[in-house]
């Protein structure tokens, strides 16, 4: 069919710039993949900027979806290294037995504070416990009938390291168990190994449920490029007429889905930064009632890097789903 | 360029489109293919254009059997064929001149040269100064010419139209039978269906005619 083609003239002027073509023949090709790139991404431009009312439903429900599990992981992620922080200050209660009586304690403290594990020391002294205990419990009158002080002398150790948590500090346990006139000694860390499982418990929750909500942003997303791929069936039929591949008409849908995603990661992003400075108000509070300086740090960049893509590559795959059916059942007839 | 060889086509709901059709049509000729509604015209064409596909038989195009092309080759098929509808097809939500550049789009010719490419092909339907209005603003006979501009804007070596007088005037229609007869000329085979036959006889070309699905007559 070809050599029934007109420009055959043309063809021999051609050829006097002989080589300027054979320099263009392996640009023609990547440049107009380019261009036809670059229309596909001007016409998902378009169809976001004809249809901005469910646009902005679409991308509203996304960074929802998107904001809530992210917004979790965040903050996990920071009650998480709070917790880290309280390892830090862990330290090993030493019971004194009864009748050790107050020199033998200072000594005692001593003796513990030269060890080579120990940071420093600080001797609870029973009677100051018991008249402190008296004041702030509201058992005031209740201890005063007792005949005597129920509570030991108490040694606090700060060990030197706190790596590895509990199990790490249980040699030096059992060495200062073993120093006379000690009854008890335990480590002060068991509640924070509590809230780090706790906060496991709730991390693997976030992760499932991140899952689900993947799936049904993948349905939403679906959904929206076939209707977009229905509203323009008459479109796809006068380009398929004319001889445009699966492919051409495939990827304007494509960057569809990708521009939502963008446009849905960006809003979950603001979300979650507007939602942790407001919630940082209050744990701000909560935080001065216990004397900590502590407050939410914001919405890391890293995560809301990562929030970004994750959002473009769901748009991009739940545009795959639709547009793989879709428009091969869309054929001239 | 064209040879159908013992061709028929059956569809589902049992209507038999075409009945062990043979013919051949040689490069650079320009036929009519005519008769009722429902002789098998469009069929014809849309065999050529692998919309449809033989129920049994042979279509060749360009040397080609069509039997051999894959779904994934059809495209490119189409690419050497310039299609003229008499629905005209154009996209409402794009201008004449994106309209008559989409072809050159799909093949990815560069864009300085789709600009140049498109404005020839306007210039030679006379609507030039159209190029930026939407066809929802252009006559019937206007609409038919952007959608034989987009049908020779990437210089196809065969040129199809179904029906592409059906809803003119008589005046409007010599016009356009004129612009096809123009593109004839250069070399680009030419088939047209048409059932306007006081039309036809007024032109000197061959012509195919068929009658439930078989061919009645060919000659000019």
């Amino acid at each position: 069919m070809a050599a029934n083609q007109k420009p055959v003239d043309k063809r021999s002027q051609k050829a006097a710039s002989g080589a300027a073509r054979s320099s263009r023949s392996w640009r023609h090709p990547l440049r107009s993949w380019v261009s036809s790139h670059r229309d596909s991404t001007r016409l998902a431009l378009r169809r976001i900027g004809d249809y901005p009312f469910s646009t902005l439903m679409i991308v509203l429900v996304m960074s929802i979806v998107l904001a809530l599990p992210m917004g979790l992981a965040v903050l996990i992620d920071q009650v998480e290294r709070l917790g880290i922080d309280w390892q830090r200050a862990a330290q090993l209660s030493v019971y004194l037995e009864d009748g050790v009586e107050a020199d033998a304690a200072q000594a005692l403290q001593a003796e513990i504070e030269a060890l080579e594990d120990v940071a420093s020391t600080q001797l609870l002294d029973r009677e100051l416990a018991l008249a402190e205990f008296q004041q702030h419990s509201g058992l005031g009158d209740a201890l005063q009938q007792l005949a005597y002080n129920p509570l030991p002398d108490v040694i606090l150790v700060m060990p030197q390291s706190i790596e590895g948590g509990a199990s790490a500090l249980q040699p030096l346990r059992d060495r200062l168990a073993q120093l006379p006139g000690v009854d008890e000694v335990q480590i002060d860390l068991l509640w924070v190994e509590r809230l780090t499982s706790i906060l496991a418990m709730f991390e693997r929750f976030t992760g499932g449920l991140a899952v689900l909500l993947v799936l049904a942003l993948l349905l939403v997303m679906a959904n929206t490029i076939r209707l977009a791929i229905e509203s323009r069936r008459n479109e796809i039929l006068v380009i398929k007429l004319v001889g445009g591949t699966d492919a051409f008409v495939r990827r304007p849908f494509l960057y569809l889905g990708v521009f939502y995603g963008l446009l849905a990661g960006l809003l979950a992003w603001l979300l979650l930064a507007a939602g942790l400075s407001w919630l940082n108000v209050t744990v701000r509070q909560v935080a001065a009632l216990y004397q900590s300086d502590f407050a939410l740090s914001g919405m890391p960049l890293a995560d809301g890097l990562v929030l970004l893509a994750g959002a473009m590559l769901l748009g991009l795959a739940g545009a795959w789903l639709a547009v793989g059916r879709h428009i091969r059942d869309i054929e001239p007839r | 360029m064209i040879r159908f060889d013992q061709v028929s086509k059956r569809y589902p709901n049992g209507h038999q489109g075409l009945d062990s059709l043979s013919f051949h049509i040689r490069t650079g000729e320009m036929v009519f293919i005519t008769g009722h509604s429902g002789a098998g015209k469009s069929t014809l064409l849309k065999l050529i254009m692998c919309m449809e596909r033989p129920t049994s038989g042979h279509v060749h195009v360009g040397g080609q059997n069509l039997r051999d092309l894959g779904s994934h080759d059809i495209p490119y098929l189409r690419r050497q064929v310039g299609v003229v509808f008499q629905n005209h097809q154009l996209l409402f939500d794009r201008t004449v001149f994106d309209n008559v550049a989409l072809p050159l789009i799909i093949n990815g010719t560069p864009r300085d040269e789709i600009g140049r490419r498109v404005r020839a092909a306007l210039d030679k339907v006379g609507l030039l100064k159209r190029e930026n209005m939407y066809p929802i603003s252009l006559s019937g006979g206007e609409q038919q010419r952007v959608g034989i501009a987009r049908a020779v804007v990437h210089k196809p070596a065969l040129l199809l139209a179904d029906e592409p007088t059906g809803n003119l005037d008589p005046e409007l229609s010599a016009e356009i039978m004129g612009l096809f007869e123009d593109f004839n000329r250069v070399g680009v085979t030419v088939i047209i269906a048409s059932h306007d036959l006081p039309l036809i006889a007024q032109l000197d070309h061959r012509m195919l005619t068929l009658s439930e699905g078989r061919l009645l007559a060919d000659g000019d």
